[in-house]
Formats: structure tokens, C-alpha cells, sequence
């Protein structure tokens, strides 16, 4: 790494030109050989410029919202791979398969390249400023409430200046809609705890008892809950924490569990009250509210054995303090909030509130925290277009074409819009809905701030910036198309800034005071902060509110089984695909699922008792109805899942985005009904019904075990100790 | 070397370690994974594709188990036919076990795996012939055949993707067997620069790539012989020692149990990675 101070434009110069000139050479045509660029020579190079060795720069992963910071190795102007940054307080030098994937992001064959204007159903090539006049053109007498912008999670100065550019266009819609996102959980913390996500601290637990809380896979931020999870395994003086999972479908933290409880779907709270009742411990209206659930009814209405609460009750008390989470198992029901209410209540009368779940920090700039959302969000966007209401929508990292569940037939509303802009790296299902398509600069290319919603230590704000030069000419970086759309409006106010870049630089080093850089000057502080990669804050923690209470905690008594459609549909989100945003990304593809070993391609998971029953065996091709319609894929039987369930993956089933990801596999999303949360609105994702049906059709299951499955044979391969016959103390 | 100066000085080449007149000195490197910190996440898999320039063969190749992943993670669970897995999954990272006495080692025709003298089970592409003896004798089947020319190959490296590929590690064509390597990359240019400074690799300044990236730590790699190593102390702490078939403390009646062992360790390859049990709550 760098320590040293230099004008980073011009290393990028130098470095990436030359660099293009050994990357491009190989393909046949450079703009070298055109003549449009120079070479520059390495005898003219700087000091840290030596060919053959590595260079490594701080930024920050732009795969999930997690905000992992990454030191990128650039070697002879190409970035090559991605690290961690062993300096952020979330990743601390770790990196996750999704981080990892990052670079074939950037190097994807299938990036948008130019801006594409429709011409009937193809795209035509065109320039910039006729991109930018024909918005302009659009926009002209249309009013603020006809104009929506929709858009993913962002934060940071991006965050701002679009605030600032719907601000000059009028309108207040700004749809933030996340497909997979922890809403009603947020909504829930919200009420127990006074904020929408505290800080969960597992490695100072010495019980965590997580309701389908993915946090080693997919949950909020998993790499920095994967080191946590490192210590609570290791505990105190060889006293290991133990993990209880509860979840009607196997998640890859629950394949890590002590204990993996299979629960009737949307019981999960039913069993928080219930362990409750078994502590003994809670007084007032809570000791009213839990007197119902006694052992008999919640082991009849969860499937959990008697013994088995017994069990995790004496163990919750004995080992103390604990963690209790609830995650998208328990909040994916319409009664998705009282579930998450009952959980959050087994916290607070296990007295765990501000001893493992702590007050989280937050950035002193309220502007750049970042925007959060859920389906909720898309379903007003959608109730909208139904409506016709707007002539011009903006989409900005999102797929809800792809996402959204089918119930809400959202791309037939889609076209009832006027003008679809959609700003994008690859054509994506939304993006070839659109009728501009302006291209985007990858991850790696692209100047940024990012304020990750998951603090750890203090609180930060992540650097992103360019790895190496623009792999294709028109591309540009999202601020930078902000700007100059921006400019459109208040020409006047943003003239100053030639750039992204430029107004980037200049809005950090205008608060350079409050970022820590105080009496340096300028270059000294921007370089520094560009050679971190990350800028950190005292932050202000607030005070989680101590409130305990049952008011208006009420659980629905369960469902009698819809006869037409008997089985729950779980999707199931990995670690690897989330909401399918980078399933081109061919390591992802060929990333074997960890619990059932597939690859480039959905399944549905079966109970081998069920599939029994319904005379199904592993690669039979079955349909999956609901309400809202109908998949076909491969059955997997898989016993970590509950036998009134089938679980499909999603994030696969594309039918565009690209030769890594059209065409392998189905989109559960397509046949979610519209189903929602009673309090918050959002989609219960948990809550379609299904049948399934034999077609008759049956495949070889493209999977990475072998034809033992999932047996050793007898044999010590991997191999298990319980804790009572091993003293982990003396450990190294 | 000439395959008649190869053979004349076999001994030499077939060099099975441990043997007492050939101690390791300075380096033997070595890995021990811990099973209870794994997750089963992919990262270390992952990290290696991008380390290593290992192709992506596509959706019909892997059906014909034509996959490349040097380091894979496997997955079991328990065969007593409960109805759910309650104690959750068994996960292992598998990848070249290194073994000092490597079954690969003496069936290659040409000597195109053999043994460096750090400890490594090393390939050279440039020789090898594809026989693919080596992974019929491989017991972990972590050995992998390029099949087809994936260089070349428009759907497994498009000419943009070329671009990411570590010009650090050879790529690989067609009829060659390849494997882990344990990122000889680094520990070569680790190597070289502690020569050049007059020292032998420091612990710590040298990492594979999935234990760079494994979010857990739950791979610990580095130099055996080094007292000074978490590999060491962690090989000691758990009483398994690199030349041994058998080990003492699996045959005394000590109630509490060690979690170090090696996977097949009966076949007496010697493996140089040493996994820790997975550990289970007996309280609930």
C-alpha cells in the first residue's frame, strides 16, 4: 500500500493508459493505436509504479449494502483481486464469495456500453448529450408528481445530490425499494428498542438464539457477524457459545446451529412466548401475555418436543447474557410483526437489552445515512403506475421487473409510464423495459462515499473510488449523470463542479473538521482519506429505549391448511445470489450452494417424508402453483426443511442480464401472491401457498456431492466432538 | 531435467518425506482447519478462482464432473435416519492435502507431480501428459483435468475477463492435470524477498488466499517448523505429528479428546493439513 501522498488523477493517468495499452493489445484495437490516447513509458513512470509488482488501493464493495471496505490489487493498470481491508471495523480483512465476485462485475462481457434509446423493440446507440437533451425534453412541463425515481438502497453524497436533484425537479417521489430487506424487523426494533437496528453483539453472548436470522449468510452483514460468530464459538475460558436456529427451511446459519429447530411455519413467535412461559421470569402484563402458552399447546402448535423447551429454557438461564434475533423466517408472515415483537420480548425479559444489544453509532450526517426500503415502497410505486400517474420514472439500482412478486404484474403497469429511464450496468429485466438506457461505470471504476447501515466500532463513512480506468469509453459514473441532470435545473449553483469528482472532493473537504482532518491541509487530508479508504467518526450513539411491555402483542391462533393449496412456499435467499442482482457473475454461478451442493440452477426443496408421499425422487420436475401462477423445476430432497414447506431459491431465473444468467433457472418471485404484513405493509414473502405436481419429466441433478450424497460412509472425514468430551481451554 | 538423468537419480526426485537425513529446514508449510469455525460460506472457494486463474466450466461440464474448484466445500449430514438434521450440517474445506508421502507422487509417468523441498505437492504443468493417473490415486480426489482448452473458450473467459486473470500463476491448457498449490505464488515471492533480506518468511507475512479471505479465520496456515507459528503451536497443542500413520493420543483412554486430526490418515499419506472437529452443544 501507499503511504505516501500523491496526486491520485495522475497516477490514475499514468496507470491506467499504459495499463490499458498491455490489457487491450491482446483484443486487436486500443485507442492507442487510434491515436486518441498516449502511452505513457515506463521509463517515465513514478516510483511506486514497477512493473510485475502489485499495487494495492483502499475502497469500499459495492455487492451488497453491507459496506466492507476492499483493498484492490492493481497490477500494470488492471485491478486483479479484491482483499479486505484489514483497517475497517467491519470486515477487518475478510471478504466474502459475493466480495470476491466484485471484479467479474466490473470485467462482465455483458455491460451496457452505450446510451440505448428504444426504437421500437431494439436499442439504438447515441450520444451523451442527446441522452441528456432528450431528458431534459421529457421532463419540460411535466410537474413534480408525475416524475418518480426509483431506486435500491443508497447513501452517501449519491444520496444527497439526488435528493437534491428531485428537490430542482419538484417531486418527492423517491421509491426505495430493497426486494430482500429486514423491514419488518426494522419496524419491530423500532418499538422494542427505540431504534431500527442496534448493534447485536455476539461475541460478548453466550447463547444466541436467532428465528431464522441468516447472519452468516445473507443477514444485514455477514462478514462482520461471521468474525463475531469466530468468538462467540471460542468463548471465555473454553466456555464455547451455542447457537440455537429456529426456521422452517435450513439456512446456512441454522446448518451451523447446536440446535436446528424445524418449526410450523409462522410459529416462531408462538415458540418465543412459549419459552417465556418455561423461563419463569417475566412479571406483570408479560406473565399475563405468556400464561396461555403453556408447554402442551406451543409444542402442538410448533412441532417443538416439550423436553426440547425445557431444554432451551434452562439453558437461556443458565448462561447468561444471550441473543435473541429474529430474522426473515419470523418476519415473513402477515403476522410478521407481533412474531418479531414476541422474539424482541424474549430479549428484554431475558435482560439481554444493553448488555448484547447495544446502541448503535451513527454518522453525524443525517443527509448521507442511507435510505432504506422494502416492498412496501414498490407497492405504492406500482399502485401508481397502475393509476397512470406518472409520465416519467428514473430507475436506478433496482430490478423490480425481475423482483417484484406477481401478483403485482408490475411490468404490464410499467408501460403505462411515459418515459422510463433506467440507469444501468447490464440489461437487466427492467432496464429492457425502459425506454433510455444510460450506462453506468462498474464498482471499480466509480468515485463514491458509502454509509454502510450497520455500524460496528464508531461509526464511518466508506471511500469508493476507481481501481483503474474506464474499461469502456462511454460509461459514466451515477454522480457524475446526477450532476450534469442537476445542472439542467440549477446551473448556476452547480457550475463550480466539473465533476463528480470535483464535487466530491469538494463537499468532504468542506466538512473536513468534523471528518477528522482539522489542521492538515487540504491535499494532505483528501489523500490521506483516498489512501485509507475509509474515514472514521467518533459517531453519536444513541440510547436504546428500556421499555417492556405486551401492549398489543397478540398472536393469530393457526391456520387451518388450505386444501387447494396445501404447502408453503419458503423462498429461500443465499448468500451467494440475494435478490439475483449478480447472478452473471460466473464464480456465483459455479459456486456450489453450500446446503445442497447445486450449481446454475434453481430446485425445490422437498422433506424426503413428504416427497414419499407424493411419490417424488430427486430431479423429478415438478410444478409449483400458486394463486398467482406457476414454476417448474428439479426437486431436491432436503431434510433441513419442514415437511408442510418447499423452499425455491431465489435470485436465479433471469431471462435477461446476459449470457452468465439468462436462462438458468426459475423466479419464485414471479408466483409470490400479494400478501402483506399487517403493520408495516411490506410483503409477506413467507405467505404464498403452493401445490406442487409431478410432470413426469426428471433430469440429472447438476450438483457438486457426490453419489454417496450427503453420507461419510462410516468414515472420520468430517468429523464431530460433542462439548462434554472435549476441554477446550487449552486451546491455541 | 532429462527423463534418463530423472530416472538414474529417482531417489532423489521421489523424495517421500519425512525421512531423518532430510529434515525440513527451513520451511514446511502446512494448514490446519477449524471445522467448528466454519461456516460452509464459499469465500475461500471463491478466493481461490480468483487467485488462481480457475476456469468456470459451465452448467453441462459440471455435470460431467469436469469442475475445476481447487478448494471446494463439502457438505454432509447425519446418517441416522432422524427426520431433520437437528445438529445442523458437517462442513469441510477440501482441497490438496499436501501429503509428504502423496499417493499422486509415484504413479506420474513423467514425474510431473513430485515433491519440493518446503514440503509443497508440486505440479509442473510444462510435463505433465495427462495421463491422469495422479487422480485416480488421489484419496481426496482433489485433483483436477483441464479437459478443454478454457483459455480459449468464449463462454469461460470472454476477452474482458481475460484482464482479471493473476499474471502471478500459469494458465492452463488442455490435457493438464492442475490442483491446489497452497498459492506457491506467494510463497515464492515471500520467499524471495525474506532472501533478500537475509531471514526465513515470518509468520504472518505470508497467506493462501481462502485463508486471507475466510471470513472466520478458520484456516490457519504457515510454516511447521517454525516454533514460532500459529500452524505449530496448533499441531502440537493438538498432539498430531506430520509423520506419524497413527496417533499416540487416539490410542490412549484420556476421557476428554483432542479435535486435531487428519482425514484418511490410515492410508499413510501423511497429509499436511490438519483438520479440528466440529464441535456440538450436549447441553440442548
Amino acid at each position: 500500500m501507499i503511504d505516501s501522498g500523491f496526486d491520485r488523477r495522475d497516477f490514475l493517468k499514468v496507470l491506467g493508459w499504459s495499463g490499458a495499452a498491455v490489457a487491450l493489445s491482446g483484443c486487436g484495437n486500443t485507442s492507442i493505436e487510434d491515436g486518441k490516447e498516449t502511452v505513457v513509458s515506463y521509463v517515465e513512470a513514478n516510483d511506486y509504479m514497477i512493473p510485475g509488482i502489485g499495487v494495492y488501493f483502499n475502497s469500499t464493495c459495492a455487492q451488497c449494502d453491507a459496506g466492507c471496505s476492499i483493498n484492490g490489487r492493481v497490477r500494470e493498470g488492471r485491478v486483479l483481486k479484491l482483499e479486505g481491508n484489514p483497517d475497517s471495523a467491519i470486515n477487518k480483512g475478510k471478504l466474502c464469495a459475493l466480495g470476491q465476485a466484485g471484479v467479474q462485475h466490473h470485467y462482465n462481457p455483458d455491460r451496457v456500453r452505450e446510451p440505448l434509446l428504444r426504437n421500437g423493440s431494439k436499442g439504438e446507440t447515441i450520444t451523451w448529450e442527446k441522452a441528456y437533451a432528450l431528458i431534459a425534453e421529457k421532463l419540460s412541463g411535466v410537474q413534480g408528481e408525475e416524475i418518480a425515481f426509483l431506486s435500491g438502497g443508497v447513501s452517501g453524497h449519491l444520496k444527497a445530490l439526488l435528493g437534491n436533484y428531485l428537490e430542482s425537479l419538484g417531486t418527492k417521489n423517491h421509491f426505495v425499494y430493497e426486494a430482500v430487506a429486514p423491514g419488518v424487523t426494522r419496524a419491530a426494533n423500532v418499538k422494542a428498542y427505540g431504534v431500527d437496528m442496534p448493534r447485536y453483539r455476539f461475541d460478548k453472548a453466550q447463547v444466541v438464539l436467532s428465528f431464522g436470522a441468516d447472519f452468516l449468510g445473507s443477514w444485514v452483514s455477514p462478514v462482520h457477524f461471521s468474525q463475531q460468530y469466530a468468538q462467540f464459538r471460542k468463548g471465555v475460558n473454553g466456555q464455547r457459545g451455542v447457537l440455537i436456529q429456529v426456521e422452517s427451511k435450513m439456512t446456512l446459519t441454522g446448518a451451523n446451529a447446536d440446535r436446528w429447530l424445524a418449526v410450523k411455519p409462522g410459529t416462531e413467535g408462538v415458540l418465543a412466548l412459549g419459552i417465556i412461559n418455561a423461563l419463569g421470569m417475566a412479571t406483570g402484563d408479560v406473565a399475563e401475555l405468556v400464561k396461555g402458552y403453556d408447554k402442551a399447546r406451543v409444542s402442538h402448535e410448533t412441532g417443538v418436543s416439550p423436553g426440547q423447551i425445557d431444554k432451551i429454557a434452562a439453558l437461556l438461564k443458565l448462561r447468561s447474557p444471550s441473543l435473541v434475533l429474529a430474522g426473515s423466517a419470523a418476519e415473513g408472515y402477515a403476522h410478521g410483526s407481533q412474531n418479531a415483537a414476541a422474539i424482541n420480548l424474549l430479549n428484554q425479559v431475558l435482560g439481554n437489552v444493553g448488555k448484547t444489544i447495544e446502541a448503535p453509532v451513527s454518522v453525524p450526517f443525517p443527509q448521507m445515512a442511507p435510505s432504506k426500503g422494502n416492498t412496501a415502497a414498490l407497492k405504492l410505486l406500482n399502485d401508481g403506475l397502475a393509476a397512470g400517474k406518472y409520465k416519467v420514472l428514473f430507475n436506478f439500482a433496482a430490478n423490480p421487473v425481475f423482483t417484484a412478486p406477481g401478483a403485482f404484474k408490475f411490468k404490464d403497469h410499467l408501460s403505462k409510464a411515459g418515459f422510463k429511464v433506467a440507469f444501468a450496468h447490464y440489461l437487466d429485466e427492467t432496464a429492457l423495459q425502459a425506454d433510455l438506457v444510460l450506462p453506468l461505470d462498474s464498482a471499480l471504476e466509480d468515485w463514491g462515499t458509502q454509509v454502510p447501515e450497520y455500524m460496528t466500532e464508531g461509526a464511518q463513512i466508506n471511500i469508493q473510488q476507481p481501481l483503474m480506468e474506464r474499461l469502456h469509453a462511454n460509461t459514466r459514473g451515477m454522480g457524475d449523470i446526477l450532476l450534469n441532470l442537476i445542472k439542467q435545473k440549477k446551473a448556476d449553483e452547480y457550475k463550480g463542479f466539473e465533476d463528480y469528482y470535483a464535487y466530491l472532493r469538494g463537499a468532504m473537504l468542506q466538512n473536513k473538521g468534523a471528518l477528522g482532518g482539522g489542521g492538515t491541509d487540504d491535499d494532505t487530508f483528501w489523500n490521506t482519506t483516498l489512501t485509507q479508504g475509509i474515514v472514521k467518526l467518533a459517531g453519536t450513539a444513541g440510547a436504546l429505549s428500556a421499555h417492556v411491555g405486551a401492549a398489543g402483542l397478540t398472536l393469530p391462533a393457526h391456520a387451518a391448511a388450505d386444501e387447494q393449496y396445501p404447502l408453503h412456499l419458503i423462498p429461500g435467499v443465499t448468500a451467494n445470489l440475494r435478490d439475483g442482482r449478480h447472478t452473471n457473475q460466473p464464480w456465483l454461478q459455479e459456486s456450489p450452494d453450500p446446503l445442497t451442493t447445486i450449481v446454475w440452477d434453481s430446485w425445490v426443496e422437498v422433506h424426503p417424508k413428504k416427497a414419499t408421499e407424493l411419490g417424488i425422487v430427486e430431479g423429478d420436475i415438478v410444478e409449483v402453483t400458486s394463486k398467482t401462477g406457476s414454476v417448474k423445476a428439479q426437486v431436491y430432497l432436503f431434510p433441513g426443511i419442514h415437511p408442510e414447506a418447499i423452499s425455491i431459491p431465489v435470485g436465479r431465473g433471469h431471462d435477461a442480464m446476459g449470457r452468465y444468467a439468462r436462462g438458468y433457472g426459475v423466479n419464485p418471485f414471479q408466483i409470490m401472491d400479494a400478501v402483506f404484513e399487517r403493520e408495516t405493509g411490506e410483503l409477506a414473502m413467507h405467505e404464498t401457498r403452493v401445490n406442487i405436481k409431478k410432470t413426469g419429466q426428471r433430469v440429472l441433478v447438476v450438483k457438486d456431492e457426490g453419489s454417496a450424497g450427503a453420507l461419510q460412509m462410516g468414515r472420520k472425514i468430517a468429523a464431530r466432538v460433542s462439548t462434554d468430551q472435549v476441554d477446550l481451554s487449552k486451546e491455541v | 531435467m532429462s527423463v534418463s538423468n530423472l530416472l538414474e537419480n529417482w531417489s532423489q526426485v521421489r523424495h517421500a518425506h519425512p525421512v531423518d537425513d532430510k529434515p525440513h529446514d527451513p520451511y514446511k508449510w502446512a494448514m490446519a482447519i477449524d471445522l467448528d469455525a466454519c461456516t460452509g460460506c464459499n469465500a475461500c472457494s471463491v478466493a481461490c478462482f480468483a487467485e488462481n486463474n480457475i476456469p468456470v466450466v459451465g452448467k453441462e461440464r459440471f455435470q460431467h464432473g469436469q469442475q475445476m474448484h481447487w478448494m471446494r466445500v463439502e457438505r454432509y449430514w447425519d446418517e441416522d435416519g432422524r427426520e431433520f438434521p437437528d445438529q445442523g450440517f458437517q462442513f469441510l474445506p477440501m482441497m490438496c492435502q499436501h501429503c509428504e508421502a502423496a499417493p499422486c507422487e509415484t504413479v506420474c509417468p513423467v514425474a510431473a507431480t513430485n515433491h519440493t523441498a518446503d514440503g509443497l505437492n508440486s505440479q509442473i504443468y510444462n510435463r505433465c501428459i495427462g495421463s491422469r493417473y495422479c487422480s485416480a490415486n488421489c484419496p481426496f480426489k482433489v485433483r483436477y483435468f483441464n479437459w478443454y482448452d478454457y483459455p480459449t473458450d468464449e463462454m469461460v473467459w470472454p476477452a474482458e475477463m481475460t484482464q482479471q486473470m493473476n499474471p502471478d500463476v500459469s494458465v492452463r491448457s488442455k490435457g493438464v492435470m492442475e490442483k491446489c498449490t497452497f498459492c506457491v505464488q506467494r510463497l515464492s515471492a515471500a520467499k524471495v524477498t525474506a532472501k533478500g533480506e537475509g531471514r526465513i518468511v515470518r509468520e504472518g507475512e505470508v497467506q493462501t488466499a481462502c485463508q486471507q479471505a475466510c471470513p472466520t479465520g478458520a484456516i490457519s496456515f504457515g510454516n511447521l517448523v517454525n516454533p514460532e507459528s500459529r500452524v505449530h503451536k496448533q499441531w502440537e497443542a493438538q498432539q498430531v505429528d506430520l509423520v506419524k500413520d497413527k496417533q499416540e493420543k487416539d490410542e490412549s483412554d484420556e476421557k476428554a479428546v483432542l479435535r486435531g486430526y487428519r482425514i484418511l490418515e490410515e492410508l499413510r499419506a501423511y497429509p499436511s493439513v490438519m483438520y479440528l472437529e466440529r464441535v456440538r452443544e450436549s447441553a440442548v
